[in-house]
């Protein structure tokens, strides 16, 4: 890989156009708040702007490292307790063990489970099965090796299967994760 | 199948985001780069944002509560017993102004790693060590989330709630909220809010929550585990939130309170800042650790004689020297009787 291209508003806007609509998407899979999230991803680009130069051109993995660390701040600012959740983000777990079709008693189910993860098994989880990225990318927002990410992954998805596992659901609706 | 694949394969029909809309971005690529360009202080620019991302959060937390700042402090779905009734019109001026907690040391602190370790050699059983019971039981007052700030984000008020929570191994259980009077970081946001008086939550009146069976982790029971728990590897600030959490949530044993000490000094930053009185006031010992990046110190009051962590704050270094939040731990048991 050579170092990154040029770095002018051409640049800056092709990325903007590019990769906005992820960063908007990755907020909102972690903040419930579509107003909040846009913020968060114009927050990121500003911020993209201000380190240009060391934005390297296979850009996403770097914004969501930039947008994990900006939620961090942003919890660690203003929240003393990681285990307070509002209650509008309640209605994602309404279902679980609720009658209802199998595949909306697994979704919720699965992210009933997943919620009752650390947050570094549930952000690495998310990154590799909603943002969809690689194991050497999910590295790179973390900022660890490969190798640490790939452990990482298997033992959160150990931990994720066993939540789910130990869950109440209706019979044969309990979606289950194979082992690697 | 990769375990990427596998991963996806199971996450992906649970991806709230999977087919969300995404409208386009308000703001050019160009208002972005002259936004940048002229808030070059991040931290002074990223502060001041929260707040009124938290506010928006707090206005959604209270529609759908139907006038109460509703929040769960467990996982899985809740029943609210009772439908809350709309808040009052905040009275003039109640509440008072939060002050910073008085340390022994105020300067040259010293590191809190032999301290912590000694302290985790002497401590004693608390009250509940040996009791049994089918529920944990908590009582504990949060203050700074959510809070609601001014159009300009300068002038802060947050509820203060206090929790009684049941809560059985399988996760099921009760819990019962009070919201108490609000409490403001500095005199200027209370004349503020005194003139601008907004819905509160109803002062006094307890909202009372189901909570139903889910998967409650155990705590660890060896020192690897426990400091995987209070994710030692994201430093001090985030090692302090877990703590928190874990003593929000577990009656955590005399055995687990010493290793969490011994956990703690291992994290580098700490200083210790001797005797203090928390703002139940209750004799502790304290530790500080300085957040630089975000302008934040954070702050942990143990009980001197059983190790169990009474309270835990958080205070903004910057010129404001603001109270930003603050849980005080105030009853731990174990019972078989719902509340």
């Amino acid at each position: 890989m050579g170092p990154p291209g040029k770095r002018d508003e051409d640049w800056f806007s092709r990325i903007y156009v590019a990769e906005y609509p992820h960063i908007v998407k990755y907020g909102q899979r972690r903040l419930a708040d579509a107003e909040a999230s846009a913020e968060l991803a114009q927050e990121v680009f500003v911020v993209a702007w201000r380190r240009r130069h060391e934005v390297p051109d296979h850009s996403l993995p770097w914004l969501y490292g930039v947008a994990r660390r900006l939620l961090a701040n942003q919890w660690r600012a203003r929240r003393t307790a990681p285990d307070v959740q509002p209650l509008a983000d309640a209605d994602v777990m309404s279902g679980v063990g609720s009658p209802g079709s199998d595949a909306t008693v697994g979704v919720t189910d699965v992210r009933a489970a997943l919620s009752t993860l650390s947050d570094l098994d549930q952000e690495i989880l998310r990154l590799v099965g909603w943002e969809e990225l690689t194991v050497a990318e999910t590295a790179q927002v973390l900022g660890c090796t490969r190798t640490a990410a790939a452990v990482r992954l298997h033992r959160a998805r150990k931990r994720l299967n066993a939540a789910m596992s130990s869950r109440a659901v209706g019979p044969g609706a309990q979606p289950a994760l194979a082992q690697s | 199948m990769s375990g990427e694949q596998r991963t996806r394969a199971l996450l992906g029909p649970a991806d709230p985001a999977r087919d969300a809309v995404i409208a386009p971005p308000r703001l050019s690529a160009h208002d972005l780069i002259v936004r940048a360009e002229s808030a070059p202080e991040p931290l002074r620019h990223r502060r001041a944002r929260p707040a009124r991302r938290l506010a928006v959060v707090a206005a959604v937390v209270v529609a759908a509560a139907a006038g109460a700042t509703a929040v769960i402090h467990t996982f899985g779905p809740v029943r609210a017993d009772h439908a809350p009734v709309a808040g009052p019109r905040r009275p003039a001026a109640p509440g008072s102004v939060l002050v910073p907690v008085a340390y022994q040391f105020t300067t040259d602190a010293h590191p809190a790693e032999a301290e912590l370790h000694a302290l985790a050699a002497r401590i004693s059983d608390a009250p509940y060590d040996g009791r049994t019971g089918r529920y944990a039981y908590h009582e504990y007052k949060d203050w700074g989330s959510p809070i609601t700030s001014s159009p300009d984000g300068r002038y802060v008020v947050g509820e203060t709630m206090d929790f009684k929570v049941w809560q059985a191994d399988d996760g099921a259980g009760r819990q019962i909220q009070t919201a108490l009077e609000p409490q403001y970081p500095d005199q200027a946001s209370r004349d503020y809010w005194e003139s601008h008086p907004g819905t509160s939550a109803p002062i006094g009146q307890p909202l009372t929550m189901t909570l139903p069976r889910g998967h409650l982790t155990p705590l660890p029971s060896n020192t690897a585990g426990l400091a995987d728990v209070l994710d030692v590897r994201s430093g001090g600030a985030a090692v302090a939130k877990q703590i928190s959490m874990v003593y929000g949530r577990y009656v955590v044993p005399r055995r687990t309170r010493a290793d969490i000490l011994r956990v703690l000094a291992g994290v580098p930053g700490f200083v210790w800042r001797g005797n203090v009185v928390d703002r139940a006031g209750r004799a502790g010992v304290a530790v500080t650790f300085d957040d630089r990046e975000h302008a934040e110190q954070v702050l942990l009051i143990f009980n001197p004689t059983t190790g169990e962590l009474l309270a835990q704050e958080m205070i903004r270094t910057d010129t404001s020297k603001w109270v930003s939040a603050y849980r005080l731990i105030l009853a731990t048991d174990r019972t078989d009787q719902l509340g």
